[in-house]
């Protein structure tokens, strides 16, 4: 405060905010990494275990983004980088997501096929 | 942390000078690289997945019989720690720490890393003495396939750090020291980030 603002920041001050960025990024992670596995320790059915799992994954993520690698969402980023990410980030999703959609798809329709043929194959023979 | 970020991952700041204007461009790149890994990463996630129902284990061994989720925390708990121990060696070079502390963190990392691989290679080894072997299933094929390719990264990210410590040791903490060891830092956390994936969804859905 007493300083006149040059737009200069004390090196020590900045330096203890990344020390805290990284320390919470560090806490965060350990106890979405536990919560995830004390999930699948619990009694809980399983539906409940693979959604606290997949949200904890995604939160996970978030994080390492955030307090790690230090993207942010801004006005501090450069706008390249925020577009060569979430550009990279939707490929991802149409490629990878669909490639499950599709596989499972098929192989759900290919389980009734196979099980519809060996009905209809009955009729006639009996 | 006001001052503007030119890339993603922690800035060298304007004390800097040369280097942290050359950064930006390279470690700009380097991202570019990263984020192509990514969408090879996510491709066989999707394939793992697919292939994770009783076709695709195709009567051979499967999570339940395989995976030790004992050895998966610990390997978790490695890459974790190294991962935010590679903090150390980010905000060393940025406050100009000196050499001694940053091959020091540089070493630490390197240790966990080391000791990640250790249990990944004794968990691999025990899964193919029990017929877990890449041939045996589609679904086995897709573990081994990502899984490995991870454990790859996470081997080229050590000897990256050993060849690091070799440059600091030469040419000491130089504008391109700097530069690579920015992007040494976010390739290694972005390994650590591949790795919440991994037991996630590889190791704990299946399981759930």
């Amino acid at each position: 405060m007493t300083k006149p603002n040059t737009g200069a920041l004390d090196p020590q001050q900045s330096a203890n905010s990344e020390i805290k960025s990284y320390a919470t990024g560090f806490v965060v992670s350990l106890a979405l990494t536990v919560g995830a596995f004390a999930a699948l320790l619990s009694d809980l059915p399983a539906t409940w275990k693979v959604a606290l799992i997949c949200v904890a994954a995604l939160l996970q993520i978030v994080a390492h983004l955030r307090n790690f690698l230090h993207l942010s969402f801004s006005g501090r980023q450069s706008r390249e980088d925020l577009l060569l990410v979430l550009f990279s980030v939707s490929l991802l999703a149409i490629m990878a997501g669909g490639t499950w959609y599709i596989m499972s798809d098929l192989s759900g329709r290919m389980h009734q096929a196979s099980d519809s043929n060996a009905a209809t194959h009955d009729v006639p023979t009996r | 942390m006001s001052e503007s970020n030119l890339y993603p991952g922690l800035n060298l700041g304007d004390t800097h000078g040369e280097a942290h204007d050359q950064a930006e461009t390279t470690v700009f790149g380097f991202w570019v690289f990263l984020m192509s890994d990514l969408i090879i990463f996510g491709i066989l996630f999707a394939a793992y997945a697919a292939y994770l129902n009783p076709m695709g284990l195709a009567g051979g061994p499967g999570p339940n019989d395989l995976f030790d989720i004992k050895s998966v925390a610990i390997q978790t708990a490695f890459l974790l720690v190294g991962g935010v121990a590679y903090a150390g060696v980010s905000l060393g070079v940025k406050y100009k720490k000196g050499r001694a502390k940053l091959v020091a963190w540089l070493f630490l990392c390197a240790m966990l890393g080391t000791g990640f691989l250790f249990f990944e290679v004794k968990d691999f080894l025990s899964q193919a003495s029990e017929g877990g072997t890449p041939q045996a299933s589609g679904w086995l094929s897709a573990y081994w396939a990502l899984v490995g390719l991870h454990g790859v990264h996470v081997f080229s990210g050590i000897m990256w750090i050993l060849a690091m410590i070799g440059q600091i040791a030469t040419r000491g903490i130089d504008d391109v020291v700097k530069v690579r060891l920015s992007m040494l830092g976010v390739f290694w956390h972005f390994l650590d980030l591949i790795w919440v994936g991994i037991f996630s969804f590889v190791f704990l859905v299946p399981l759930a």
